[in-house]
């Protein structure tokens, strides 16, 4: 006896042995299909009494084990039930020939046997056999199962008979010794008579009887009898047969505290060893059933008495194991009792205990075992400490049967088997095919004992030949176990990585084996490591603005409370929050991660991209090679979204060492992230932007280099005006319906006067819409005009010239303070030195807006900025402005000392004067002669109240007014010959105007009604009386006078004498006194008087005007009158006289 | 003396294994790792014999061919496990109950350390030497 069963349980005890096989040629799955319907009788009651036949049911056992039917008598083949298939009736003898074959093999032990014919069609001559069965094919054969039942009985009778007769044998003489086969050639020539001999006899039969009477379902006779089988055996040392009766004790003792059975589900678990598949739903006998407890009493204080205790089992299992262990031959026994006794244990959940009866079978030697047989035997072990709860030592053991399978010594491996059985020992090694579980934190495990699992199970699935498998297992292990490896057997891994994939590259399907067990993908989200990802902003030229809408303000608010210091989010609520900007269909979107990568040599990540949902996203994958042990690295992943809507950004996929894997972010915790839902707003068109300047690396301070999408620059001197030509080409794909530019002129302290950028956007707008491809170009000119007057370096003292000027010099804060002279001179030479440092910078932004397609419809639009950086040099300076009156009132000579700060020769022009030409750091002096301006007379175009709030703002306004007409009156120019002719305004206006602005008192005479201004003659009659009126009107804004006008005439010799002395010459009619009262704004007030001139001659009037008001305020140029030129004629009717 | 001394976290996943160097560091592994489950089984029957708490020491949880498993629990359910050789005849019962005593004093001041994460992997030079000396010379 060499193959154990180790399906073997205790109650198997009580059951008989029935062999089922087929006979001659029987489909095997119609043979299973009926072996199944007879194996379903496996308890038969027996009529007239309330025992109970249990049947055990095998197709396949070994005639060696047969022989051990003495021993133990579950062990003996007491039933066969042939299956036999059988077409026609002459094929009969043939069929009934080869069952007397079959019957022969048992004979020795057979209680009966049975032949079931399948097939036969028509009639056997021959005579009815109770033991043939004829069914006319495997479908209709209802009567197996009665016929079983029939066939039990039957062998119940033998049995039962059996029973009787060896338990009534005692008062014979002469009692047969049992014995089992290794012992028989033991026993040859031994003294039969010997007391010792009869008791060892007596002691075995006992024993026999006791398995009959458990076979024959009296449970109590079987104890009794076990237990006077102890006493005798254990009296004559006979160790293997006392075992035996120990563990008939043990068993009936099971059944009797254990009629659930202790197999449990693991019995049913090999068909091969074809347990009856309800042999767990038996029902047992002895328990405290209505079957049981219908017997009378007194059994039921006898089984009391001979049943041993839960623990009295164990304890006697020991012993029986003990006494078995002295055999050598015996092995199978003791592997089995060992078997039956851990899975008592297991019931009683004495797990430690069953552990010590475990590693006793494991050092059961059986001799020579078959590689099966290993397997098998360390397959049951597993089974047996997974059925202890020691799930560790399960696993160790079906690992070890798992390496058995493939063991060297095999022809031909079962790589399969290994591979089905080392997926088994997952669970024991805690580790699950789910790298979903690994993500939770740091790994926790055996990592030693799961990577050497897991490299077993990729070399068992590649050797299966399922490469697929053996990448994913690979994967699996590079991507949770990358912590515990060496840098070597990070390169081995991978590399070994990189030939499967050659071969059957890894993707992120779910592999199902073909046991149902699904292998999720595993993602490699280790190859490299993501630290952050952040949805970068279009560029600032790309980026859309939503037209302004008052709505729309409030909206993101979604808290009652303006500020909360509890901040609600968590991270969860941080990765769906919108981000606040906007991605644009058709533009393509940046996302940056900062990766790194854990590996010892470089990594090359090939097709890294985005996964995203919410709106169709073009992918547009980047392969990247990131060097050995990289530092946090930046990798932008860009995408095209192609539908407008809210895009999340769900993750990233890549491909590394052949393995494409789809990481998810929600899967990874360590990944920071500041949102990933942004909105696409539906396609803008594009611009590009091209000028005819040069662009340049300035940037205007406030505004960020990225705001801008280009930059110009350019030099020229103050007041010059240059032309920028600006391209402008739509490179997107919708049409640009509408532009808009404005500027702003950005950091700049100085005051620029009149228009810096001026531009005629209407001849752009002609072009509109533009069409994809389509450019349209827009001239803007640049012209500077800056009062470089507070640069005082520059200026020379016109003082030293010895030029003496009325007026008022041209003083600034800065130039008081730089007195006394020395000092100025000092800093005048350092500043000399920084040769640039008197260059002002002026810049601007242009911004175009513009918009179409769709987006136009959602309301967004596009701005392109364009950055103007001119560095202004000084062209002119005026270094000092003075007036010298003219000889009218209305009427001034401005003078100008004119300095060349360039290196050019400058000719600068005026109205109604010649061109001046300046050489280089000259400076002149120009004279010309202008009208006096009445500002109050100036169009009041930009003063209406609306358009200026504040008072300063208006005041400026007012003085632009006034600065464009000084401008035009002047029209002051300069060129230099290599340049343009520019002009220059601003730097005058605010100097000259005090000087040329015209009184606010203005007066006027009129001499006989006309009026008299300086250059006017005024004739007269000498004698006759003229008329001399002065009206003065009141343009200030406040009340003016009382006032006081004399009016005195003189002659003036032309020699510089003036002769005031006229009182017979000219007689006043009236008084040559007049009194103003007080004038109010805005009115007037006339005096007249008349005036006799008594001779001819020329006569001038010289009006003086005395303020009598109180305090004397008003500046005296407010009360210049023109001197009046009267030429006194002869009169006719004198001259007849 | 020993040659493989293991500290396995509350959560059986091992805090550190250290094995003498000429010898199958794998094998060692699977030993200690295959001692939890009897480990396991005899925690849990202490805890339903309240009274048997404070005794840390398991004993010999299992003998094999060549080597017998000891096992010691914490009462913060750290286990201990120290594996010797089965020929060392010399050890006796209270020889081990010294040393886990030892490992455990070592394995506080490693707990004692600010520095040291519970549920990390043990790196403690002054433990790594107190296990030195308890492993098997070889001389």
């Amino acid at each position: 006896m060499s193959v154990p069963d180790y399906m073997q349980c205790a109650e198997d005890h009580q059951t008989v042995l029935v062999v089922v096989q087929p006979v001659g040629i029987v489909p095997e799955d119609q043979f299973f299909k009926i072996y199944k319907r007879i194996a379903s009788v496996s308890q038969v009651s027996i009529r007239d009494s309330q025992r109970l036949l249990y049947i055990r049911y095998r197709h396949h056992y070994l005639p060696e084990n047969n022989e051990w039917g003495d021993f133990q008598t579950h062990r003996k083949v007491v039933g066969l039930v042939c299956i036999t298939t059988c077409g026609a009736a002459k094929d009969w003898p043939q069929t009934a020939e080869r069952f007397h074959g079959q019957k022969e093999v048992y004979s020795s032990t057979l209680y009966d046997s049975r032949l079931l014919v399948f097939g036969l069609q028509g009639e056997i001559a021959e005579q009815q056999r109770t033991d043939v069965a004829f069914y006319p094919s495997f479908e209709e054969c209802a009567d197996v199962e009665r016929r079983v039942e029939d066939f039990v009985e039957s062998i119940f009778i033998v049995l039962e008979s059996k029973r009787l007769d060896r338990a009534t044998d005692k008062s014979g003489d002469k009692i047969q010794l049992l014995c089992v086969p290794f012992e028989k050639k033991d026993f040859v020539g031994l003294d039969t008579d010997s007391r010792h001999y009869k008791k060892r006899c007596q002691g075995r039969m006992r024993k026999h009887v006791g398995d009959l009477c458990l076979q024959a379902g009296m449970l109590q006779d079987a104890l009794v009898h076990y237990h006077m089988a102890v006493e005798l055996l254990r009296a004559v040392n006979d160790f293997l047969w006392l075992g035996a009766a120990l563990e008939g004790l043990c068993s009936a003792s099971v059944i009797f505290h254990y009629p659930g059975g202790t197999a449990g589900k693991t019995a049913a678990r090999k068909p091969s060893i074809s347990q009856p598949a309800d042999a767990s739903k038996r029902h047992r006998p002895g328990a405290l059933t209505a079957n049981g407890i219908s017997a009378d009493t007194s059994t039921e204080i006898g089984r009391a008495k001979n049943c041993l205790s839960p623990e009295d089992i164990i304890d006697k299992y020991k012993e029986a194991i003990s006494y078995y262990g002295k055999y050598k031959n015996a092995g199978v026994i003791e592997l089995e009792a060992c078997v039956k006794a851990v899975r008592v244990l297991a019931i009683q959940k004495r797990a430690r205990e069953a552990s010590e009866f475990l590693q006793n079978a494991v050092y059961i030697n059986l001799g020579q075992l078959s590689e099966e047989e290993k397997i098998q035997r360390y397959s049951i072990l597993s089974e047996l400490y997974e059925l202890i709860g020691f799930h560790r030592k399960s696993a160790f053991f079906k690992r070890v049967a798992a390496m058995q399978c493939v063991a060297p010594t095999i022809p031909e491996p079962g790589w399969r088997a290994c591979y089905k059985l080392l997926l088994e020992t997952l669970p024991g090694y805690s580790l699950s095919l789910d790298p979903k579980d690994f993500s939770k934190g740091s790994h926790r495990g055996w990592a030693a004992v799961q990577m050497r699992l897991l490299h077993e199970l990729v070399y068992a699935s590649r050797r299966m030949g399922n490469p697929g498998l053996s990448v994913r297992h690979l994967s699996f292990l590079l991507q949770t176990m990358l912590d515990f490896l060496s840098d070597q057997e990070k390169k081995e891994v991978t590399q070994s990585l990189e030939n499967y994939t050659s071969k059957c590259p890894g993707g992120m399907e779910v592999i199902t084996l073909s046991d149902g067990l699904k292998l999720p993908p595993v993602p490699f989200t280790k190859l490299p490591i993501v630290r952050s990802v952040k949805l970068l902003n279009l560029p600032a030229s790309l980026r859309p603005h939503k037209v302004k809408c008052l709505l729309e303000q409030n909206v993101s608010t979604a808290s009652p409370f303006i500020y909360s210091p509890i901040i609600m989010h968590n991270r969860g609520e941080e990765r769906c929050k919108k981000i606040d900007f906007q991605w644009v269909q058709g533009d393509v979107c940046e996302v940056q991660l900062m990766v790194y990568n854990p590996m010892p040599y470089e990594l090359r990540v090939e097709n890294m991209g985005l996964l995203t949902s919410g709106v169709e996203f073009e992918s547009l994958p980047a392969a990247l090679s990131l060097p050995a042990e990289s530092g946090l690295y930046p990798v932008t992943l860009v995408g095209v979204p192609r539908t407008a809507g809210n895009i999340t950004v769900n993750g990233y996929h890549t491909s590394v060492f052949g393995v494409s894997s789809d990481c998810l972010l929600e899967g990874l915790p360590s990944v920071k992230t500041s949102g990933c839902l942004v909105e696409v707003i539906p396609s803008l068109p594009r611009l590009q932007l091209s000028t005819s300047l040069p662009r340049s690396a300035h940037t205007p301070q406030p505004m960020s280099k990225e705001q801008l999408s280009s930059s110009v620059s350019v030099q020229l001197f103050n007041g010059e005006e240059q032309q920028l030509t600006i391209t402008l080409e739509n490179i997107g794909s919708e049409d640009i319906e509408s532009l808009e530019l404005t500027s702003k002129t950005v950091n700049t302290k100085d005051k620029v006067f009149g228009r810096f950028l001026s531009w005629d956007l209407e001849e752009a707008l002609r072009h509109l819409p533009l069409k994809p491809g389509q450019t349209v170009t827009l001239s803007i000119s640049i012209k500077v005009k800056l009062d470089f007057s507070g640069q005082e370096n520059l200026l020379p003292d016109l003082n030293d010239d010895g030029i003496s000027v009325t007026g008022l010099p041209i003083s600034s804060p800065l130039r008081q303070l730089l007195k006394p002279r020395a000092e100025n001179k000092a800093v005048s030479s350092e500043s000399g030195k920084a040769e640039y440092s008197h260059i002002k910078t002026l810049e601007a932004v242009l911004n175009f807006k513009y918009t179409g397609g769709a987006g136009k419809v959602e309301g967004y639009y596009r701005e392109l900025s364009l950055g103007v950086h001119v560095d202004v040099e000084p062209s002119v300076f005026f270094t000092r402005v003075s007036t010298l009156p003219a000889t009218s009132t209305r009427q001034c000579h401005l003078l100008l000392d004119i300095f060349n700060p360039t290196e050019h020769e400058l000719t600068v022009s005026a109205k109604n004067s010649k061109d001046l030409v300046l050489h280089p750091s000259e400076c002149q002096r120009l004279a010309i002669q202008v009208d006096k301006f009445d500002f109050e007379s100036l169009p009041q175009l930009y003063q209406e109240p609306a358009s200026f709030s504040s008072p300063k703002q208006l005041e400026e306004e007012r003085q632009h007014a006034q600065g464009c007409q000084i401008n035009s009156k002047l029209d002051i120019c300069w060129s230099i010959i290599s340049l343009q002719k520019a002009s220059v305004e601003g730097a005058l206006n605010q100097l000259v105007l005090e000087h040329m602005q015209l009184a606010p008192l203005q007066w006027d005479v009129l001499v006989n009604g006309k009026p008299c201004d300086c250059d006017v003659v005024a004739d007269c009659k000498a004698g006759d009386a003229v008329t001399l009126e002065v009206k003065l009107t009141n343009l200030s804004k406040n009340a003016v006078g009382p006032l006081t006008l004399t009016v005195m005439p003189y002659q003036d010799f032309q020699n510089g004498v003036q002769n005031y002395d006229l009182d017979e010459a000219v007689a006043f009619v009236g008084s040559n006194t007049f009194f103003i009262d007080t004038v109010k704004p805005k009115e007037s007030s006339v005096c007249e008087g008349a005036l006799l001139f008594l001779y001819t001659g020329d006569f001038y009037l010289n009006m003086k005007v005395q303020d009598d008001s109180t305090p004397r305020e008003l500046p005296l140029a407010w009360f210049t009158l023109p001197c009046v030129h009267i030429r006194a004629l002869d009169t006719p009717l004198q001259a007849g006289a | 003396m020993a040659v493989c001394i293991a500290v396995i976290a509350k959560e059986n996943y091992p805090l550190y294994i250290r094995s003498v160097p000429s010898q199958n560091e794998l094998k060692f592994h699977y030993t200690v790792h295959t001692s939890l489950d009897v480990v396991e089984e005899k925690v849990s029957a202490v805890g339903k014999s309240l009274a048997d708490q404070r005794e840390l020491y398991l004993g010999l949880l299992y003998p094999t061919e060549d080597y017998k498993v000891y096992g010691y629990v914490t009462n913060s359910k750290v286990k201990f496990v120290i594996v010797v050789d089965s020929s060392n005849t010399s050890l006796r019962d209270n020889e081990i109950r010294s040393m886990f005593r030892k490992l455990h004093n070592s394995f506080t001041d490693v707990m004692c350390n600010p520095f040291y994460n519970p549920g990390d992997p043990i790196l403690s030079k002054a433990f790594n030497g107190i296990v030195s000396g308890m492993m098997v010379q070889t001389s």
